[in-house]
């Protein structure tokens, strides 16, 4: 991005959006990187209208202090560089390079490290904080030549790699990852001396947009895709094995196919953080049935569902697919080493990112895994990720008992449901979590920053119930949240969402009745919002209404006790919230 | 000489986009005021991607007014 195309996009921001903040706190004068910062955050949030912030110059710390309760950000970018932590390492400081100075600086790092530490401790909850450690280079400062380390330079970066293990466990800050940096923005196309010396702005252009570029996506990630959709043959692995057999299809370094193998440890390495799996192949069933039966295929069997194999077109199998998942073709990434597969599947499911498996290019393969990372990484891995895959399965094992021979009610009454409500979750990640990803029984299809959720739940009268399910098919984890205020006799919902593994389980109906129950409201008023996705959730008020919801319609407690079904859920409540309790 | 100037026009634009096109020609730090240390710098990098040169920041005191920046642009373009 150059400068003009970032100043085009900060101007052509949407004026009347919704304001996204953020502060950018960094010791040198922000100058264009604050125009990359703003134009880059636009293109993530185009329906947010983005403002930047900034503090004075050199002084990074104090405008960390400055974040006020009182006029929280949305995002908080801290742009560290070594000045900050010494002037001495600042190029335009007129402090001594010598030897003591050298040592006096690597003596009291940790101590302006651990200032900084404690200014990022002391920052209110809510906005959400990415920070880059110090990208620009050292001073010729010590006394080695520059093709070798010395022990005084090694432990001026120990002391940031420290820093960044700490921060990087804690979690509260989203740290910028120095390898992809680098391979962005070479170390040594980075500083502009000249500019740096006449201005305060060390940057050269080029870095200043990936920097700003990188920060970005800590500040406003893009929602991580929920599956992949897997070929087989020469690519989960080497060879054809209708043809060679499951003996011979190989992917390892004796087969020469170790191409495979890595994709198979990815895509393992996916499932098991919550990522879905699925393979769509035109194969003979009995041939991969044997393959995913050797003990040294790295990706188990059990960790992926469904497994789709036949003879018929993949945009069949990837439509079966994503009905038991029950998610959009957005949320998916099909991979096949055929262009024309993918552009039968691509054709078939608008939406759905097609990515070409190139078995032959060893460098496009690992740009496409580090594609495929890209795409499904999460900041935390929660139990409910984890749990994700065998409620899937439950799911279709239920709707097939459900469909098959029993009567509704009595299939929905000997399930054994138990359903849990937790009436102070407004800190859990997977609630805010669930609120960003959910979209088939989304009240309005708001997504909320962590400014936005802190706002909600401090504002009089906030209300907040996350639900977590589980049956003899087993748990399904959390899987609703409903999110409002509660004004004399009326509870406002503006956030309801529930996860599509939890349809048909009436779970919708008790939600309604706890929060009638517990907050004694005679009626709810509904933010609702019809979007092109929640059709399922305005069909479940149409059932409840007799007639299609309108924006912000309201339900009284005796019109839904007349159209509520029997439930037979047996129900717990936990931490009442202090505020209602 | 026509295309310098349509071009220097469209820089200007970008970096003061409140400013009519017709009082561009005379726009100087004294006519505008967003035109501060932090817009001359933003108007010199916008004029180096539009015309693919670098500008030397020891020549950007003088480059305050639309005509000195056209001057200066035409004087490249003649040297080139």
């Amino acid at each position: 991005m150059t400068i003009t195309e970032a100043l085009k996009i900060v101007q052509s921001a949407p004026r009347n959006a919704p304001p996204f903040a953020v502060t950018l706190a960094c010791g040198f004068t922000p100058l264009h990187f604050q125009t990359f910062l703003a134009a880059h955050l636009q293109q993530a949030l185009p329906d947010r209208h983005v403002t930047i912030a900034t503090g004075l110059y050199g002084d990074l710390r104090g405008t960390l202090a400055r974040v006020s309760e009182a006029e929280l950000p949305d995002g908080l970018a801290v742009v560290l560089e070594w000045a900050d932590l010494d002037p001495r390492l600042d190029f335009r400081s007129a402090g001594a390079w010598g030897g003591q100075a050298v040592s006096d600086i690597v003596a009291s790092l940790d101590a302006a490290v651990e200032i900084v530490s404690l200014a990022l401790e002391r920052l209110p909850a809510g906005p959400r904080i990415a920070l880059s450690l110090p990208t620009l280079p050292l001073p010729p400062l010590f006394h080695t030549a520059g093709w070798q380390t010395s022990e005084d330079e090694a432990a001026l970066h120990a002391a940031i790699t420290r820093f960044a293990a700490a921060l990087a466990g804690q979690g509260r800050v989203a740290l910028m990852n120095w390898q992809r940096l680098a391979e962005e923005s070479p170390a040594a196309e980075r500083l502009d001396l000249k500019t740096h010396l006449y201005t305060g702005f060390p940057y050269t252009a080029q870095h200043a947009d990936k920097l700003a570029s990188q920060l970005a996506s800590l500040l406003a990630p893009p929602a991580p895709k929920k599956g992949i959709i897997s070929d087989l043959d020469d690519t989960l692995w080497s060879g054809i094995v209708g043809e060679v057999g499951p003996e011979a299809v190989s992917w390892d370094l004796a087969g020469h196919a170790q191409l495979h193998g890595l994709y198979q440890k990815l895509l393992a390495s996916l499932a098991g953080s919550g990522t879905l799996i699925a393979v769509a192949s035109k194969n003979d069933p009995t041939a991969v049935q044997k393959t995913f039966e050797r003990a040294d295929l790295l990706l188990r069997a059990e960790q992926v569902f469904p497994i789709e194999v036949h003879w018929n077109a993949k945009s069949g199998s990837v439509g079966r697919i994503l009905e038991a998942w029950n998610i959009g073709a957005d949320s998916v990434v099909f991979v096949d080493d055929s262009p024309m597969e993918l552009a039968e599947v691509a054709a078939a499911h608008p939406g759905i990112e097609c990515v070409l498996f190139p078995k032959d290019d060893y460098n496009a393969c690992l740009a496409m895994m580090r594609r495929l990372r890209d795409r499904c990484g999460k900041e935390r891995v929660s139990q409910d990720d984890a749990v994700r895959l065998e409620s899937l399965r439950q799911g279709a094992a239920f709707r097939e008992q459900a469909s098959g021979g029993a009567a509704p009610e009595s299939f929905l009454q000997q399930l054994g449901a138990l359903v849990t409500f937790d009436l102070a979750a407004w800190n859990e990640p997977r609630v805010m979590e669930l609120v960003n990803k959910t979209n088939q029984f989304n009240l309005n299809g708001r997504r909320y920053t962590e400014a936005d959720w802190r706002k909600l739940s401090s504002e009089p009268g906030a209300f907040l119930a996350a639900v977590s399910y589980e049956d003899k098919f087993g748990p399904l984890g959390t899987i609703a949240v409903a999110a409002g205020r509660m004004s004399g006799d009326t509870l406002t919902l503006e956030s309801w969402v529930m996860s599509c593994r939890a349809f048909a389980r009436r779970i919708e109906h008790q939600t309604l009745k706890l929060l009638f129950e517990t907050t004694h409201a005679d009626r709810i008023l509904f933010d609702f919002t019809p979007t092109a996705k929640n059709g399922p959730l305005r069909e479940f008020f149409a059932s409840l209404l007799g007639e299609e919801p309108q924006p912000g319609f309201a339900l009284t407690r005796s019109a839904f006790q007349a159209k509520c079904p029997a439930l037979y859920h047996q129900v717990r409540e936990m931490r009442r919230a202090e505020a209602h309790g | 000489m026509d295309d310098i100037r349509q071009r220097l026009i469209a820089c200007f634009q970008v970096v003061f986009p409140n400013l009519p096109q017709e009082k561009i020609p005379g726009a100087s730090p004294e006519t505008v005021a967003e035109w501060d240390s932090v817009a001359g710098l933003t108007l010199m990098n916008v004029v180096e991607d539009e015309f693919g040169l670098q500008i030397d920041l020891d020549d950007l005191a003088g480059l305050d007014s639309f005509e000195k920046y056209r001057a200066y642009l035409e004087g490249r373009a003649a040297s080139a």
